[in-house]
């Protein structure tokens, strides 16, 4: 067997192990035949295993070997040869996406792990483990996507499992509110990411990374756009990036997607999913390079997250949300790292702080005990002692960061009230005019226009 | 906007100010004792959710909670058909229920529904539906309602009522149609009308369904006429307390969702006992006036809703409007009448009553936390809610209804828009008499030929019996059918006993003392299994030694006795002389590591110093992957580092004063002689253990150790306020020792035999680990007999484990012993474990007498057992009283914590543990944002029986009398029936049950109990609770070796 073949062979392993998972976990309770807890944690174990076991063997040939890159293809699923467009799956593994599916194999194992005890005996054991395996399969195919519609098929995978997750105790209304803010959020960063992808596409004939961004394994490479057609894909992607890392102005759903059981929280938000923007960013690295105002916009939008980021994690009383704060706040840095061009840097930034916040948010709910650990070692109450910023700071100034900070920048009110409130009354009144128009022509008098809330819940009229 | 929300000027409002702002305030101070009475969670007790209804009787306390709580009272009706179903209410429970109840009135008759016994037996026996107006037109109209009985109908009933509308409509109407006579009633109308929906030619030729599904739709249509006709209403709904409750229902909007956003995150932020980095500003002020100050200055985005808020705030700063005059605007803002006042200002305290009952704590009973709440901040509170709520509400309005008029006659204005849709319950009761029908098998002639007036009475006889007053009959049963069971097991095991008699001459081999509670009833049975000639006794954890103690590891002195003694002694533990150095060293180490520790927890969540940390954090992998996937050994690794910072194992308790008076300073920290000897005189007398003693006589606390549980301390020692009961029964120990405590005791008639050694230890329930104190001072000649011992007590933890473990799905059933305490060893370490263990989620009765009556009897760990002997006692029963005053509240607590947590676990408890967040280092929320949720979580009672515990007292009726007539607490929790309770007669095998103000003597159901020949031959292969059962011959070790397979190591 050549090397070539045992790429091949690993590489689609890799990718067919979460596949597997969560065909055979979504199809047995489609059709009615739900596993039981054992054996879907069994299988969750071995498809993790078994893929992680792929990765690190791909990893450790690719040393042996002193190759780059290895791309592994799924053929073309889509050829109109008239517009010259091909829709290619293709998986690449490089010094990128390598360490990235390592770290993704790793805390979902953890974590699945972690959730086949603690999610013992809850009735949504099956669904956790569905959506987990779904999540696996996003975080696998968005790290090793080689072309962008792969990317993004990865992408919309991890967003839904997500959103559903944040949703997971669906008869509680805060739960499912918050996971549709998610998803709102989510659709938003995915118009920009699709708009960027027909963008590239039209202007590149495809959206192969590798044609796209040059010869050359990751990091080298060079983008074959001008530098205002990189700006302006740039641009796009980084919407999708914000959107999906958090980042001002998206950062209100953030501490709203801690509904969810523990392990979900930790791992998605805390760790994996909450870095995928940054991912993109780095896998459309040679981009920025092409374009220097791109560089500096994602600086900037780095450091004013980071500061915000920052204030908010000092003002959250509950664990779960400082811990989501502090994630953002590392996001932040993260994307400043990669503005900076600091490329390996920012990698081990993600491998980093994801180990670290999994971690930290597994252990959340023992912080009473650490609490009372910590106390007693130290012999006293934990020091209260004025920082810097009580003793510098003037009280008023200190206070107006106190209210930006708690009320998380105001973001969320500037979303809702001031953006979404004005588009749906607009459409509100579009419908309304609608309706008196289609009266006026069906010659209905116009008060009945309003039959939205049927009235009356009396039937006594059964007969 | 919103300019209902603000007062142009605020009117002056009641004649003299002073009384008013009085009556408001104790107004507010009555509501809060509505409010949870959970502290802070790290000091977690048990006790009666509903505490604030104990002076009325138990059932009229739950109707009345449920109205204020809106909170299920019961198990739902199904959850009981269920336990019907599957054998563990039996029929003859609910029949011997309902007899009671109903007593004389049983047997009148309610129309052709027969007596008003079959009929509410009818309705508890088949599950009627019932549903909104909406879903049973669907049922009719889509589902097989009208075209084939209800499955539970019987064989019989059914071709009863088939044939019976054959024949009636052969009868009386084909005929009439044949004869061409005018039918010109309205109901032979509608008959007529259900029957040209079918073939009518061919009518003789009708098939039995054909046949079936004409009488059901006659049924239908007549039982929905009848209901029409007859003269009965519905009691109209409640009318909407709050605003926001009409506003709900008039649009569908919930207005406390705007509101309580940022009451929740503003409440926790002022009751934050230190996480957050940033204090709230002007903390000191109060939480009204820092409220003030953050939402007054001038700058940031204001959502639509708080639209003119800061000129509200402005005016009151202006004004310099206290919180309690704002409260007074509000109310009158809002429309309240002084009569409404007090249902209007407790519905909103309730609103988040988590939050709200954690402030009144934290104001009234927690000088000891870092930041307690300043006097009145629950009237600020309110203030800041109640403004809230204006502007919620004039929000909601204005969207949604395009009200923008005053507030005052908001509710109004909403309840008339909402009045239209009211439904009037009549489909219901017409689809209830239609399920009635089926299942009593009445014709629809019958139907046909009732009269209005009957129709009315039937309609009230159903409403009696409402939903309510079903699941009352169904819990009765359920309490019945345990309390039988155990008081049969009592009754039977107590045959032929000569308690009496003197016990037996020779002396225990040993004897242990654990405390009453119910976990400990399988550790004392395996005990005395394993050595038949130990005793076991129960006492209160504490042992009667109540004190602050402080260990040498510890920051500070925590409480170590029941909740209701407020301690005066304080004792210390101290490393021994000759180690002082290497505590001091290993203190300091300590210290570098906490500060460490805390500088790392602050820093990661800062931003540079997070980078550095997180670029290091790959390292985190390491400890995350093992202590995840290998939490036993990771625990042991851990261990072995922690021993550099742990001190020294040999310590010494600072047990004797040298001053005259108990104090926390030096030289006042211990006990005197005198008072040593007044708590070992005091427990040894209640427990009985006045002669006859062991050589050894062992004193076991017992305390939880778990992770990841921010609910670690309701696992600990109910005794000793949610700590581990270990340092009390050392101090206790010790005090036995002194032998000038045992020359007193010996002058007060209470003979200590020199040879006599007391020992501390302590019992973890979670991972079934004992350990000892003080052995140094074990005396050479006790050593073999210490080692003997020590190997019995190691035996029963490994049985004890592999009891608990058959509970625990994710234990194999058939796992030894051995693996099974390795099992629960790995529980109490797992950071994925909810359920570390199941507490006292079995716990439903208590036993106060002498050991000897129910040695022997398999009791399920369901068990407190209190060790008292009658026959030591005077007539008046002084120790029984001082024995019962601690035992009847805390089980009495822990039982009803557990029944309101297990009935309503969303709305008592604390929900699913899953989405838990601790918030403020108070307490815990569901996810990012929810009230402070108190209460049980439903992990720790999915295996409860929720029922009220049943008391079984060795002594007589008179006595047990005498005791409630003298003490308040006992008599209201006793008559009021909040505890069931019995006795049992020291003399025979009699029991007497107090129901109704009385007792009378029990008839045991039964006069045979299972027998087995060991505890594990009778629990094994089963998960569920188990029936009582005689355990024959003391097993030995072999026998269970045997039985799987293995030998225990």
């Amino acid at each position: 067997m050549s090397y070539d073949q045992l790429f091949n062979v690993l590489g689609l392993g890799v990718v067919a192990c979460p596949t597997l998972l969560l065909t055979v976990l979504g199809v047995s309770s489609l059709v009615g035949r739900p596993l039981d807890e054992r054996m879907m944690s069994r299988l969750t174990q071995l498809a993790v295993v078994t893929g992680l076991l792929a990765s690190v063997a791909i990893l450790a040939l690719m040393l042996m070997t002193d190759r780059r890159l290895i791309e592994v293809g799924l053929g073309n699923w889509l050829v109109l040869k008239e517009q010259h467009f091909h829709f290619t799956f293709k998986f690449v593994f490089d010094r990128l996406s390598v360490p990235f599916v390592i770290l993704s194999f790793t805390l979902c194992g953890v974590t699945g792990a972690f959730a086949s005890k603690y999610l013992h005996r809850e009735t949504g054991y099956g669904r956790f483990f569905v959506l987990y395996a779904m999540f696996l399969l996003g975080m696998v195919v968005t790290s090793l996507a080689g072309t962008i519609e792969t990317l993004f098929a990865g992408w919309e995978l991890v967003g839904l499992s997500s959103a559903l997750l944040v949703g997971f105790f669906h008869e509680r209304a805060t739960p499912v509110r918050n996971g549709l803010r998610v998803w709102t959020v989510y659709r938003v960063a995915d118009a920009a990411f699709l708009v960027a992808t027909l963008a590239l596409h039209h202007l590149t004939g495809g959206g192969d990374f590798v044609g796209l961004m040059g010869s050359g394994a990751w990091p080298e490479g060079q983008a074959a756009l001008t530098s205002n057609q990189a700006l302006f894909v740039g641009l796009l992607l980084l919407v999708a990036a914000a959107g999906k890392s958090a980042l001002v102005p998206f950062s209100g759903w953030l501490p709203r997607a801690m509904e969810g059981p523990t392990p979900s929280s930790a791992i998605f938000y805390g760790a994996l999913s909450v870095h995928l923007g940054a991912f993109l960013l780095l896998r459309v690295s040679p981009l920025l390079e092409a374009s220097m105002l791109l560089c500096l916009a994602v600086i900037a939008l780095g450091l004013v997250s980071a500061i915000f980021a920052a204030m908010a994690a000092r003002v959250q009383t509950d664990v779960k949300s400082a811990l989501a704060f502090a994630s953002l706040t590392q996001v932040s840095i993260i994307f400043v790292e990669i503005g900076c061009g600091l490329r390996y840097i920012a990698l081990i930034h993600i491998i980093g702080h994801a180990c670290l916040r999994t971690l930290q948010l597994l252990r959340a709910p023992t912080l009473l005990h650490d609490y009372h650990d910590m106390e007693n070692a130290i012999g006293g109450r934990l020091p209260q002692n004025a920082t810097f910023w009580q003793r510098v700071v003037p009280e008023p100034l200190r206070r107006r960061a106190f209210r930006l900070a708690f009320e998380r920048g105001f973001f969320d009110t500037l979303l809702a009230d001031y953006l979404v409130r004005p588009f749906i009354k607009t459409f509100q009144w579009c419908d309304g005019m609608e309706r008196r128009w289609t009266n006026l022509l069906a010659g209905r008098p116009a008060s009945d226009a309003d039959p939205l809330q049927a009235p009356g819940g009396v039937i006594d009229d059964l007969q | 906007m919103a300019p209902t929300a603000s007062p142009e000027r605020p009117a002056s409002t009641a004649h003299s100010p002073e009384d008013a702002a009085d009556h408001l305030l104790h107004l507010i101070e009555h509501a809060a004792h509505l409010l949870p009475a959970q502290g802070p969670i790290t000091v977690f007790v048990h006790h009666n959710t509903l505490h604030a209804f104990e002076e009325l009787r138990f059932d009229e306390a739950l109707l009345e909670s449920q109205q204020v709580y809106g909170c299920q009272p019961f198990l739902s009706e199904e959850r009981y058909r269920r336990e019907l179903a599957s054998g563990r209410i039996k029929e003859e429970d609910l029949i011997a229920v309902l007899v009671k109840d109903l007593d004389e009135r049983a047997d009148d008759l309610i129309g052709l529904l027969g007596t008003r016994f079959h009929l509410r037996l009818a309705m508890l026996k088949h599950s009627l539906r019932t549903a909104p107006s909406p879903e049973l037109r669907w049922v009719v109209a889509e589902t097989d309602a009208l075209r084939t009985y209800r499955s539970d109908v019987p064989p019989e009933i059914r071709k009863r009522l088939t044939e019976g509308t054959r024949h009636w409509i052969m009868r009386d109407f084909r005929d009439g149609k044949s004869a061409g006579q005018a039918k010109d009633s309205p109901l032979d109308a509608m008959i007529e009308q259900v029957l040209d929906r079918f073939d009518c030619a061919s009518i003789e030729s009708w098939s039995d369904d054909e046949w079936e599904s004409v009488c059901l739709q006659l049924l239908w249509r007549l039982s929905f006429d009848g209901v029409q006709r007859a003269n009965h209403t519905a009691p109209p709904p409640p009318t909407p307390r709050r605003h926001r409750d009409a506003l709900l229902s008039a649009t569908g909007i919930d207005a406390d969702e705007l509101a309580n956003d940022l009451l929740i995150r503003y409440s926790s932020a002022f009751l934050d006992q230190g996480y957050a980095h940033w204090p709230l500003p002007d903390r000191d002020g109060g939480f009204y006036q820092s409220f003030l100050a953050v939402y007054g200055q001038p700058g940031g985005v204001v959502p639509h809703w708080l639209f003119g808020v800061k000129r509200e705030i402005a005016r009151l700063q202006r004004e310099q409007v206290s919180a309690l005059a704002s409260i007074e605007e509000s109310l009158q803002l809002l429309g309240v009448a002084p009569q409404q006042q007090e249902a209007f200002i407790t519905a909103s305290l309730l609103a988040l009553r988590g939050w709200a009952g954690m402030i009144w704590q934290m104001e009234t009973n927690a000088e000891w936390a870092v930041r307690p709440a300043p006097r009145g901040t629950l009237v600020e509170f309110l203030a800041v809610r109640l403004l809230l709520d204006r502007f919620a509400a004039a929000y909601v309005s204005k969207e949604y209804l395009d009200d923008e008029g005053p507030l005052s006659m908001l509710r109004e204005r909403a309840a008339a828009k909402h009045a239209e849709r009211t439904p009037t319950g009549k489909t219901q009761l017409a689809f209830l008499f239609f399920q009635l029908a089926q299942t009593l098998g009445i014709l629809p002639e019958e139907l046909y030929r009732l009269p209005v007036k009957t129709w009315g009475r039937l309609a009230d006889e159903i409403d009696a019996f409402s939903e309510f007053e079903r699941r009352r009959t169904f819990h009765l049963a359920y309490e019945r059918r345990y309390r039988n069971q155990t008081l049969d097991a009592f009754a039977i095991h107590t045959r032929g006993q000569k308690p009496t008699a003197a016990a037996e001459t020779t002396l225990p081999s040993f004897q242990m003392v654990c405390c009453i509670d119910d976990r400990e009833e399988s550790f004392r049975r395996h005990l005395e299994e394993i050595d038949p000639t130990c005793e076991t006794l129960g006492y209160a954890g504490f042992f009667g030694v109540a004190m602050y103690y402080r260990g040498a590891a510890d920051a500070h002195s925590r409480p170590l006795c029941p909740v209701v003694i407020k301690p005066k002694h304080y004792v210390e533990e101290l490393p021994i002389f000759t180690l002082e150095e290497v505590h001091r060293r290993r203190a300091r180490h300590r210290r570098l590591v906490g500060t460490a520790s805390h500088q790392f927890h602050r820093i990661s969540r800062s931003m540079l110093g997070g980078a550095v940390t997180a670029l290091v954090g790959s390292l985190a992998s390491a400890p995350l992957v093992a202590r995840i996937l290998f939490p036993r050994t990771a625990a042991q690794i851990r261990k072995l580092f922690g021993q550099i910072v742990r001190p020294p194992e040999a310590t010494q308790l600072l047990l004797e004063r040298s001053q005259p008076a108990p104090g926390p300073e030096e030289g006042h920290i211990g006990y005197s002689v005198e008072e040593m000897t007044d708590i070992v005189e005091r427990t040894l007398r209640d427990t009985g253990l006045t002669s006859r003693h062991a050589r050894l006589i062992i004193f076991c606390g017992h305390g939880s150790s778990s992770l990841n549980n921010p609910h670690e301390s309701a696992y600990n020692c109910g005794a000793c306020s949610g700590g581990r009961g270990g340092p009390n029964a050392r101090a206790f120990a010790q005090m036995a020792n002194d032998a000038r405590v045992r020359a007193r005791l010996a002058g007060r008639g209470l003979d200590l035999p020199p040879e006599t050694h007391f020992i501390g230890s302590f019992h973890n329930t979670c991972n079934d680990g004992v350990e000892y104190f003080d052995l140094d001072r074990l005396p050479v000649t006790h050593k073999e007999l210490f080692a003997a011992t020590r190997r019995t007590i190691d035996e029963a933890r490994r049985r004890n484990a592999h009891e608990r473990c058959r509970r625990f799905e994710s234990a194999e059933l058939s796992i030894s012993p051995a693996a099974a305490l390795a099992h629960v060893e790995q529980r109490s370490e797992d950071l994925s474990q909810a359920r570390p263990e199941y507490n006292h989620a079995t716990s439903a009765a208590v036993f106060v007498g002498r050991r000897l009556r129910n040695r022997g009897l398999y009791m399920d760990r369901r068990t407190f057992m209190s060790s008292y002997d009658p026959t030591q006692d005077n007539e008046e029963g002084a120790i029984l009283a001082r024995v019962l005053a601690a035992v009847i509240p805390v089980c009495a607590g822990i039982s009803l914590e557990y029944y309101f947590s297990c009935v309503d676990v969303q709305g008592y408890g604390c929900g699913s543990k899953l989405p838990h967040n601790i918030t403020s280092l108070l307490g815990v929320m569901e996810g990012a944002a929810s009230d402070l949720r108190t209460g049980l979580s439903a992990q720790m009672v999915e295996i409860h029986e929720p029922m009220r515990v049943l008391f079984v007292i060795e002594t007589t009726p008179a006595v047990m009398e005498g005791i409630m007539n003298r003490n308040p607490v006992i008599a209201r929790l006793c008559r009021n029936e909040w505890v069931q309770l019995a006795t049992l007669s020291p003399a025979d095998s009699t029991i007497h049950l107090f129901r109704n103000g009385k007792f009378e003597r029990y008839e045991a159901e039964s006069d045979q109990l299972p027998e087995t020949a060991s505890s594990v031959d009778w629990y094994r292969g089963w998960r569920d609770h188990l029936g009582y059962a005689v355990i024959m011959a003391p097993a030995s070790a072999a026998a269970v070796a045997q039985s799987n397979g293995k030998a225990p190591r």
